[in-house]
């Protein structure tokens, strides 16, 4: 699919438009460019070989606006990105900047020691570390004979 | 005030990092972020969503009548991390804008919170009109 046109295309570049075509393919779109103004906000999920930790770019969001719980093992986030002076529609000239309220839910992975989950929001920058259980002990079973 | 418009080619950007050891060279994203520009009482106020970005790692600079921010994000991973889910890549921000003549340069400020930058844009003041003293000879 060419996502990628110029509008007079002559030969020289469309091995340009081949090649944008290419990268912008290989990433994703959503991500590209000015940021589109989505309503909930992306979120990555790494591991380390002692955790899991959840990423997500949360800018004008106050700590005390932003809220985390976890039940049943799935962890629910819920925010309002809102400047702390809102400006009437009128005054803008120009306005990407997602805004409003919005929440997501995300199963976790299991063996997660729950009670030990710590966030962390700096810069605008949430990371949510969920450390791993650690791995059970091989039981021995005695085993009784007559 | 007039935003230059985004251009994708330059998305992806080279680093080239001169290593004494390992001449090697790493991909760094630079994304364009999303701004809002609106009228203030007294002149103009930008608005940047820049998250990762620390008041360290950020550059804000006018050169003739371009203003250029430029903040770097450095990853909060741990080296052994490997990705397991991914909706967004963590790169650099990077825009400029054309100022007009109604901004007053020397008194624009700006402070970066919650990974917010905003820069306010005073209106210049217009010069009060001079009588010229004519003088007959």
């Amino acid at each position: 699919m060419a996502v990628f046109r110029l509008g007079q295309s002559w030969d020289p570049l469309r091995d340009l438009e081949r090649e944008v075509d290419r990268f912008l393919q290989r990433v994703n779109l959503t991500f590209h460019g000015v940021r589109p103004g989505r309503k909930y906000p992306a979120v990555n999920v790494h591991e380390s070989a002692s955790e899991y930790i959840l990423t997500a770019e949360l800018p004008a969001t106050a700590p005390e606006e932003l809220e985390l719980t976890i039940a049943n093992g799935v962890l629910t986030m819920t925010g309002n990105r809102r400047d702390e002076v809102e400006i009437p529609e009128e005054r803008f000239r120009r306005q990407e900047r997602p805004r409003g309220t919005w929440q997501r839910s995300l199963p976790l992975p299991e063996r997660i020691q729950e009670d030990q989950l710590s966030a962390d929001f700096h810069n605008g920058v949430l990371v949510v570390r969920l450390p791993k259980a650690p791995q059970e002990e091989p039981r021995q079973i005695p085993i009784t004979s007559d | 005030m007039s935003t230059d418009q985004p251009d994708r080619s330059q998305h992806l950007v080279m680093a080239h990092q001169t290593d004494d050891s390992t001449a090697s060279s790493t991909e760094r994203y630079v994304f364009t972020p999303p701004i809002d520009i609106f009228e203030t009482d007294d002149g103009l106020m930008l608005r940047a969503d820049l998250p990762g970005v620390s008041l360290e790692s950020l550059e804000l600079q006018i050169q003739d009548n371009r203003l250029t921010l430029f903040g770097r994000v450095e990853t909060v991973l741990p080296e052994d991390a490997v990705p397991l889910h991914r909706e967004f890549e963590v790169g650099d921000f990077l825009r400029s804008f054309i100022l007009s003549d109604e901004v007053d340069y020397d008194r624009i400020t700006a402070r970066l919170s919650r990974g917010v930058l905003e820069v306010e844009l005073p209106r210049a003041e217009q010069p009060e009109p001079r009588r010229i003293q004519v003088n007959a000879d």
